[in-house]
């Protein structure tokens, strides 16, 4: 299992993907093996994960939702999909335009 | 495809249809593109009367069929057949799964899963792979599969992990390679797959015609569990291993795709909607086919849906059993294959009335041995 802090440039593992479920009105992350449901918040987190830095994540976020600290949040979401194997590291930043 | 019945995304709590059905929205399509297959497995899935179901459905009325799916709540479509990269229109009905936001799988023998096939259905979007496998030796996989397969198979492996597909290896175990088992998962881990799902036959289809034939020992499948077990903790870092157990073997059935009509729906070939992939072989049920019906239509109110959905139908012992939201009484298919009668306790669990058929069966196949009589589509 990688600790935390190994995930700088997070993104959704190759064959993991976000989903809007319209009939059931939920977020998911869809993977071969079936589907993860996340709330507002997580998926919120989830959509940020284009390959940018886990910093730039957190203040999105943070401007976004006027909540002054959201590292710990992000890094207990971070940490919890990459043991699920659904989130890895980028070794690039997402492509110009993007997110 | 010989697909295990254990497979898929569990379902959630009670989600509730659209316009207030207490039925389940589905989660999952297996789309049944084709019967046709280069291979001739001897355990194959497929309905014994291949040379029926020569009508496939058109690329359009598959992508009609998609669209209602998506609209019905299914999030994954598993492209599977027979061998779907016989369809030349694979493409597009994998580009047309991405336009709705469908998740999409491709079952392969990996015959015709050439790289550029492949890339090509990255580009349009293909999630994830999944290639059968017939046996970790050469000889024998070539064998069992009736072609020169292996090889292709090696490749195919080695070009979806280039382009980054999550690959899964299915194995279909049975009493000729059983006993290779520990071999299958160095070869999982040498191919640098993400899954090796080791399955044992279901026997329905050609593997009930062949069951004398494939039948494992008790022997076998205990030391192929401990194998597993151990080969679980050793490479648990590179490979996941999904080992499905027979359940010729278990005290209790399988809970046959989460419950009939509860989480899949299987559109044959031709057309035809089925609740589990191998309910064609229980005389009596009728079909509806998308060609005249929509699949909601089909999902909520075709009695075949209807028929086994819930705990309403179930006999005694499973009626005021434990287990009954657990395993939904087993499997239909066997049931009816097993005892006559479709509405039976699944004769695999051990408080069946007809768990005796099951047990002569395993003794049958401890006696003696029998010749494998493989499948052939007459072309
Ligand atoms: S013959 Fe083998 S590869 Fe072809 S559909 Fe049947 S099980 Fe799959
Ligand atoms: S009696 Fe029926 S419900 Fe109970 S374990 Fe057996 S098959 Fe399942």
């Amino acid at each position: 299992m990688k600790p935390t802090h190994s995930i700088n440039r997070p993104r959704l593992a190759p064959g993991a993907r976000y989903h809007w479920d319209e009939v059931r009105q939920q977020h998911q992350i869809v993977f071969p093996e079936g589907v993860l449901i996340l709330n507002e918040s997580a998926a919120a987190i989830v959509r940020l994960c284009d390959g940018r830095s886990t910093e730039d994540v957190i203040s999105v976020l943070q401007a976004q939702t006027g909540e002054a600290d959201l590292s710990g949040d992000v890094h207990e979401l971070l940490d919890r999909l990459a043991q699920k194997g659904l989130l890895r590291d980028s070794q690039s930043p997402p492509p110009p335009g993007e997110g | 495809m010989s697909l295990p019945k254990s497979r898929g995304p569990s379902p959630q709590p009670s989600p509730r249809g659209r316009g207030g059905q207490s039925a389940p929205n589905p989660y999952c399509l297996l789309a049944e593109l084709t019967y046709r297959c280069p291979l001739q497995c001897p355990y194959c899935s497929n309905p014994l009367e291949l040379n029926r179901f020569r009508n496939e459905l058109g690329t359009a009325v598959w992508q009609r069929v998609l669209g209602e799916a998506a609209r019905l709540g299914v999030v994954q479509v598993h492209f599977t057949g027979g061998e779907p990269l016989v369809r030349h229109d694979l493409t597009d009905l994998v580009r047309t799964a991405r336009q709705l936001d469908l998740y999409s799988h491709l079952s392969t023998s990996a015959i015709g899963a050439d790289h550029t096939k492949l890339s090509s259905l990255r580009d349009v979007g293909l999630d994830a792979l999944q290639i059968g496998l017939q046996d970790s030796r050469p000889h024998e996989n070539d064998w069992l599969a009736g072609a020169p397969a292996f090889e292709k198979k090696r490749q195919a492996v080695e070009s979806a992990k280039r382009l980054e597909f999550p690959v899964t290896l299915n194995v279909v175990l049975h009493r000729h390679n059983l006993d290779h088992v520990d071999e299958v998962v160095d070869l999982a881990c040498r191919w640098n797959v993400d899954k090796l799902e080791l399955a044992h036959v279901q026997y329905g289809g050609w593997a009930f015609r062949n069951r004398a034939a494939l039948l494992p020992t008790e022997n076998q499948v205990e030391r192929a569990t401990e194998v597993v077990a151990d080969a679980r903790d050793r490479v648990s870092d590179k490979l996941e291993i999904i080992h499905v157990l027979p359940d010729y073997f278990q005290q209790f059935p399988k809970a046959c795709l989460h419950g009939w009509g509860r989480v899949f729906l299987t559109v044959a070939p031709d057309g035809a909607v089925l609740p589990c992939q191998t309910a064609r072989e229980i005389p009596g049920l009728v079909f509806p086919n998308v060609k005249e019906t929509s699949l909601e239509e089909i999902w909520f109110r075709a009695p075949v849906f209807q028929r086994f959905r819930g705990t309403n139908w179930m006999p005694e012992p499973c009626r005021s059993c434990d287990r009954r939201e657990i395993d939904f009484g087993g499997c239909r298919c066997q049931a009816f294959l097993l005892t006559g009668d479709v509405a039976a306790t699944d004769p695999v669990c051990h408080l069946a009335p007809q768990h005796g058929v099951v047990e002569e069966a395993l003794k049958e196949a401890a006696n003696r041995s029998t010749d494998l009589q493989f499948r052939v589509f007459a072309s």
